[in-house]
């Protein structure tokens, strides 16, 4: 309970004064922060490559009947689109986050950016395991086929087009295990005070 | 650095004026510190309760989903020597997944009702709410890619892809198609709940 005294009357006074001598040592709090900051970096590096490598995938096969086209693109597929526009915009978020992100680093008993990450941590949480998820299910599809539905596996016709978006699909799982990570890590830093 | 520092720190000083105000006339009158234990206790009981009743729900929302997708079995009236006309949700790994994923949630949810129940009586345990939300964020991204996958495959059974040649199954298969289509929706239900859950934990553990 009296930490909640020492707190206003801390951060008056020390307006000018950033990172040496704070009042409690914050060590402990200041290295999770760092590392959190580097881990932002890394999925903001994950999900910009999932979603340039599903946006760039396009094969077109050599041959060409009167009837059907040999093209496969990320178009196509509906899930693919959805996955792409996704992925840029989780990106997006963990751009706009790392000064937050900082602030976290620079004040290490705050609790107010901490816990606003966190809430939207969450929530784009989500929509990057949807859209990897709904991604994975089709290029699974793509690989094997089934035999049931009479879905025919293109991944034997399309090399290319399908390394390319298994690719991108395993950079946006790495991302949301990432994320799920600052989660665990914000949690740990709100809850030591 | 300069410029972040400086603008939370204006944010903190106008607080700060408020704090200060405060805890000079509380102390004047009671001795009390600083926002009175008492109404965050009770904030905190009452989150509690709301995540011991959400999880419940989301627990019934996702047995339904399993037992939905589960019990699937749909024959065509017309059959071949060769060729079956049975749809099950066995045919469809992704749907196996779901099932499994499912029924791993819930069985987690049901077994996390004795934590929960824990932190109403003792609001006091901040280490195990932090390892009860790491491990309830973990579940969530299980769910989640369950319950998408399942999504995505059902898209397909109802609009096909004529780019890859996948034809809409949806259209011969409509029983089936309808109790797919509607076991998500309860996978769906408790991927919210499992955001509120999160979200009030987080809360909860940030009030000291």
């Amino acid at each position: 309970m009296s930490t909640t005294i020492d707190m206003p009357e801390s951060n008056v006074g020390k307006a000018k004064a950033v990172v040496v001598g704070p009042q409690r040592p914050g060590g402990w709090k200041k290295g999770v922060a760092i590392m959190d900051f580097i881990l932002r970096l890394g999925a903001i590096a994950a999900a910009l490559g999932a979603a340039a490598t599903m946006g760039m995938s396009d094969q077109t096969l050599p041959f060409f009947t009167q009837f059907f086209q040999f093209e496969a693109s990320y178009d196509s597929f509906t899930a693919f689109q959805f996955f792409v526009i996704t992925m840029a915009i989780v990106a997006g978020y963990l751009v706009l986050s790392l000064p937050f992100s900082i602030v976290a680093i620079i004040r290490p008993h705050a609790a107010g950016p901490r816990l606003f990450l966190i809430i939207l941590d969450t929530v784009f949480l989500t929509l990057a395991t949807a859209s990897g998820a709904s991604a994975a299910a089709i290029v699974y599809l793509a690989h094997n086929g089934n035999q049931d539905s009479n879905w025919l596996a293109i991944c034997n016709q399309f090399g290319d087009f399908c390394a390319q978006t298994s690719g991108a699909v395993v950079s946006a799982f790495v991302a949301v295990v990432v994320l799920v990570l600052l989660i665990i890590i914000s949690a740990l830093a709100l809850g030591k005070r | 650095m300069g410029l972040l520092s400086s603008i939370y720190d204006s944010c903190k000083e106008k607080r700060t004026y408020f704090g200060t105000k405060m805890k000079g006339s509380a102390i004047d009158e009671a001795g009390e510190i600083s926002k009175g234990p008492a109404p965050r206790k009770g904030l905190k009981r009452g989150l509690s309760i709301m995540d011991f009743i959400l999880r419940i729900f989301a627990a019934i929302c996702t047995l339904g989903s399993a037992l939905g997708m589960v019990t699937t079995r749909e024959t065509l009236p017309f059959a071949t020597q060769f060729v079956k006309f049975r749809a099950v949700f066995d045919d469809l790994p992704t749907f196996v997944f779901f099932v499994t994923s499912n029924s791993i949630v819930c069985g987690y949810l049901v077994l996390s009702l004795v934590p929960s129940f824990f932190h109403i009586v003792r609001s006091t345990s901040v280490k195990s709410r932090v390892f009860l939300l790491s491990l309830d964020t973990v579940m969530y991204g299980l769910l989640t890619t369950g319950a998408a996958a399942a999504t995505a495959i059902v898209y397909v059974a109802h609009y096909g892809n004529p780019n890859a040649n996948w034809f809409p199954f949806c259209r011969q298969y409509n029983n089936f198609c309808e109790r797919i289509s509607g076991s998500l929706v309860g996978s769906f239900i408790a991927v919210v709940l499992f955001i509120i859950i999160i979200l009030m934990s987080a809360i909860i553990i940030s009030k000291r």
